[in-house]
């Protein structure tokens, strides 16, 4: 083997830390035993060093890969989806370690490493993972680094130094790229993440799913409003349009389930108000849909508008998402009804539930107006002992609106938004249950709504003549609490508020120190996820008119080679601006003088001829000056050759001496002995 | 017929390259027996770890393309100035290096022979992996951290007799991601000295020594004084009988007697009428047999004469006569 395949040992051991390093933000991720793949690999390594085992052999090698591709397929089912490919990968990351042998080894080991990095990104693009992914590159790198350090055969923190300092060095340039590298959508169609980690709204709602959903403090999505943020009241983030009620579920009308000509929501008359603006970004939720306020449009690319007035885009929100949007809350959306519609929003299942049906029909005989049907509804929720709770017990299998409305009379938001559209449906009006979050926590240190899990609610929407679509909230008419103040305080009597989460920092927000740093970090990672992880074509091409006016290709040139000068030329100089070179190379220039009074008496120092040997030669020559070409040539031969035995005085002295007995050196042609 | 003459044209076209990149390289980097490495001294490229490094990046800049994921493109993008980063970092390992001849052992042909360099730090603290090698020798991989300078011997087999010259130092480093390459071809003018190849003969011819009456035999430098005799030019000073020269008798050379069997005298008029390489083959089988023997010995080689004499030295020197014999004198 080749001297330079040989892997130090220092390598050895920082390999092993990055391979621990990195898969370490997988783990919460990854089935255990995948964990216990790199326990046995790195175990089989160290024995394989210490000389107890022997690296594996073919048929082993592919027996272990043939395995853990089977144990892969096995656990998720597929090989696609990219939680399989990466799992995939970091399987391949650890069995690559039991075949380390040479230099080339351990590039493919850790170059597979900083990959391995990056599809943590895929995952989450969170401020905290991204520090953690900075600090496994500084290990590669120094795990690189120790790999060049050849007879480096003890654990050595020193390359973890110039490992820190080389990124540092890279970061700059790389800012730089970063916000000037134009992005474009993506080539070809990836896989994508299968289902197990999808969070939020599904597309179908029974009674108690809004309800455990509730359970949850992470942030669903964040907004920042371009003007005043509208009262708590007011943020009804609509999100799903459930229309569909079979067998106790309300789920939405399919895509393909609607009529060609229904396909395009029905023109809204926004002439002559101001919208809302505001800029919402998701948090990753593997779902397609998006959240906005009453009527809302958006002119990010990626947003689709529904024919029930919603949002939603056409990949799932892998990733953190950001997008714009205007809405206009009072304006009346789809005033004239097409039949089809009608009766989509109006169609119920043949025979459940007779009671509450019959109870609607009465109250819309009694009523007015669709109008004063719909307020008798509503007193009679507020009005009747119904109770707000996130524990409302079960309700009975079958006609269990009726057992709700007449028995246990316990619910949680979607229990009213269920039983309200159904007697609206019953009574013939158009109605619908809508799906989303309601209010949000307003973060007064940048001014932006935190929309959380706990925030879901269930609400309802009724056509009615001339007014189109209004949303009708009966949660409200039993808690006005949960919708003026939220969750927290409609549950303060009983405690149920994140009652199975109970580390979660949002239920300490009494407490005022863990309160403000839960809202700074929380303000910081608007920005981050503003600044970084939304960082899309749109804001580039704003970024780069705010700095330089027009874009140009020739501009971008300019601007990437201008500051890779700015930012190398100091690292450059700081590489190669020379220690004091004269201390070493001093005594070379006096013997070269030496050598050169010499020359001129034709006694040319030969090639291969070492000094002392010349000297032997010289002194045939000059017998008068042996004593001083003696002299000369073992000060050279200390100076040049016993260098680290010399102390920092002793080479001064010797340099001193050398100088001189070098000037005084003449030597006389006539002096030259005859031969 | 074709494609003979198609290969020879290749080879030509090789032979020219080689003789084109040697007369490029040698005004560049002029033979020296001392060389700093400078940026006219040190190319720079990426190592084969570098390109497959490259296509990792590709690989990776696709992914954040195709995901949509900007901490993707932040972590392609910082690698990828690693990169550059590292370039430099390549470079200033290499630049400022003072690479020194030392020494070059000699050797008979078929053996190998010993170079010796000296590597001394240049601008760096610490300068790491410095692999050196001629195109067929061992190589040496060096640090230099703590000390100063390093000592580097490198073995190669050598060609025929009379000088020998390695070619190029490759002295070369990936340090420190093992992404760049960055090297240098030094001329350091180190020439080897090749000895002719020893034949043996059975006998030395012209020599009168069947008598082995263990007749004393002159040797210099012995204890037993035993005549004055007329100074022969590269008589040891010791030799000269300075009492006698002191009193105006003239120069003259003490002479000793040793336990010798035989004067001998190595004449290359022994071997008349062989080729010169096979004559120059055996003086140089019977130095080395007279060597062995700590036997007194002389050489007399046309328009060269070496007094009789014993020890390394003297060997040295006959040996270096014979190797040199009709040769060019090594350019300085």
């Amino acid at each position: 083997m080749n001297i330079q395949e040989h892997i130090p040992r220092n390598a050895l051991v920082w390999i092993v830390i990055c391979l621990f390093a990195v898969v370490a933000p997988h783990a919460t991720r990854l089935p255990l035993w995948v964990v216990g793949v790199y326990l046995l690999a790195v175990t089989w390594r160290i024995m394989v060093y210490r000389g107890r085992w022997s690296f594996p052999g073919r048929a082993v090698k592919f027996a272990i890969t043939a395995s853990c591709f089977a144990g892969i397929a096995l656990t998720y089912q597929t090989l696609i989806t990219l939680e399989a490919t990466v799992a995939l990968l970091l399987l391949a990351f650890a069995l690559k370690l039991v075949e380390l042998v040479r230099r080339k080894d351990a590039y493919v080991l850790l170059f597979l490493g900083y990959f391995v990095c990056l599809t943590e990104f895929l995952f989450s693009q969170d401020i905290l993972v991204t520090l953690f992914s900075l600090v496994n590159v500084v290990l590669i790198t120094t795990a690189l680094i120790a790999l060049h350090q050849p007879g480096q055969q003890r654990f050595s923190k020193e390359p973890l130094r110039l490992a820190g300092v080389m990124v540092a060095q890279a970061l700059p340039l790389m800012l730089v790229m970063f916000f000037l590298f134009p992005r474009f959508g993506p080539l070809w169609t990836v896989p994508i993440k299968s289902g197990a980690a999808k969070t939020g709204m599904s597309d179908f709602m029974k009674p108690g799913d809004v309800a455990r959903l509730s359970q949850s403090d992470d942030v669903a999505f964040r907004v920042k409003f371009e003007g005043e943020i509208p009262p708590q009241a007011e943020l009804y983030w609509r999100g799903l349009v459930l229309s569909r009620l079979k067998e106790g579920t309300w789920s939405a009308i399919g895509y393909y389930q609607v009529p060609d000509e229904e396909r395009r929501p029905v023109a809204v008359d926004t002439q002559g108000v101001e919208p809302l603006n505001y800029t919402v970004i998701m948090e990753p939720s593997h779902q397609n849909w998006l959240y906005g306020l009453h009527y809302a449009q958006s002119s990010s690319g990626s947003v689709v508008h529904a024919p029930d007035y919603r949002l939603f885009s056409m990949v799932p929100v892998e990733a953190e998402l950001m997008y714009s949007a205007s809405s206009w809350t009072q304006a009346p959306v789809e005033v004239e009804l097409s039949s089809w519609r009608r009766k989509a929003e109006t169609r119920l299942p043949a025979d459940d539930d007779p009671r509450t049906r019959q109870l609607a029909r009465t109250m819309h005989g009694e009523a007015a107006s669709d109008r004063a049907f719909v307020d008798s509804v509503l007193a009679m929720f507020n009005e009747q002992p119904f109770v707000y709770t996130l524990n409302p017990g079960f309700l009975a299998a079958t006609n269990a609106m009726d057992d709700f409305v007449f028995v246990s009379r316990r619910g949680f938001c979607e229990h009213y938004a269920y039983a309200f559209v159904l007697m609206m449906r019953a009574a013939g009006l158009p109605s619908r249950v809508v799906a989303g979050y309601q209010g949000g926590e307003i973060n007064p240190v940048n001014k932006t709504v935190i929309v959380h899990q706990f925030d879901a609610h269930a609400w309802a929407e009724v056509w009615l003549e001339g007014e189109g679509w209004v949303r009708v909230d009966p949660t409200a008419a039993v808690s006005p609490l949960r919708i003026e103040a939220g969750l927290e305080q409609a549950m303060q009597g009983d405690g149920s508020f994140l009652s199975e989460s109970p580390l979660s920092p949002a239920r300490y927000r009494s407490i005022p120190l863990v309160n403000q740093f839960r809202l700074r970090y929380d303000a910081l990672t608007y920005r981050w996820q503003s600044w970084v992880v939304g960082f899309d074509n749109k804001r580039q091409i704003e970024l780069l008119h705010d700095f330089f006016g027009e874009i140009s290709a020739r501009m971008f040139i300019l601007a990437l080679f201008g500051t890779a000068l700015l930012v190398l030329l100091p690292v450059a100089w700081s590489l190669l601006r020379g220690r004091s070179m004269q201390v070493s190379r001093e005594h070379d220039k006096y013997y070269r003088a030496f050598c050169a009074r010499l020359e001129a008496l034709g006694l040319q120092r030969q090639s291969g001829e070492t000094p002392g040997q010349y000297a032997l030669r010289v002194k045939q020559a000059l017998p008068a000056s042996s004593a001083t070409i003696d002299n000369i040539t073992r000060l050279y031969n200390e100076l040049a050759y016993a260098d680290s035995a010399l102390s920092s005085a002793d080479r001064q002295d010797g340099l001193r001496r050398l100088r001189q007995a070098a000037r005084q050196f003449r030597p006389n042609r006539r002096a030259i002995a005859n031969h | 017929m074709g494609s003979g003459s198609l290969i020879q044209g290749k080879h030509r076209y090789r032979l020219r390259f080689a003789e084109r990149f040697q007369r490029w390289i040698n005004r560049r980097i002029p033979p020296s027996r001392s060389v700093t490495l400078n940026q006219r001294r040190i190319f720079i490229f990426p190592s084969a770890a570098g390109l497959f490094f490259m296509f990792c990046l590709l690989v990776m800049l696709l992914t954040a393309i195709n995901f949509q994921n900007n901490l993707s493109y932040a972590l392609t993008f910082l690698l990828a100035t690693l990169f550059i980063v590292a370039t430099l970092h390549t470079y200033a390992n290499l630049s400022g290096l003072t690479i020194q001849a030392v020494r070059a052992a000699a050797a008979f042909p078929g053996q190998r022979t010993e170079f010796e360099l000296l590597i001394s730090k240049g601008r760096q603290r610490r300068h790491y992996a410095l692999h050196c090698a001629w195109p067929d020798s061992s190589d040496a991989l060096v640090n230099l951290t703590d000390q100063e300078s390093a000592r580097v011997v490198l073995h190669m087999p050598v060609g025929e007799r009379g000088w020998y010259k390695p070619g190029r130092l490759l002295l070369e480093s990936t340090y420190p991601l093992g992404l760049l390459r960055c090297w240098t071809w030094l001329d350091l003018d180190l020439h080897a000295l090749v000895y002719p190849r020893p034949l043996p003969t059975p006998e030395l011819p012209g020599t009168a020594s069947q008598d082995d009456d263990g007749a004393a035999l002159l040797l210099p430098g012995s204890d037993d004084f035993y005549a004055l005799r007329e100074y022969r030019q590269g008589d040891p000073m010791r030799q000269i009988h300075w009492k006698g020269l002191a009193k105006g008798q003239g120069l003259h050379s003490k002479e000793h007697t040793a336990y010798a069997q035989r004067s001998a005298w190595l004449d290359w008029e022994q071997f008349a009428g062989l080729p010169t390489e096979q004559r120059l083959s055996h003086l140089c089988f019977w130095a080395l047999d007279f060597h062995k023997k700590q036997e007194e010995f002389g050489l007399q080689l046309p328009a060269l004469v070496i007094a009789p004499g014993t020890g390394d030295k003297h060997l040295d020197a006959v040996l270096r006569a014979l190797a040199l014999y009709g040769k060019e004198p090594a350019s300085a």
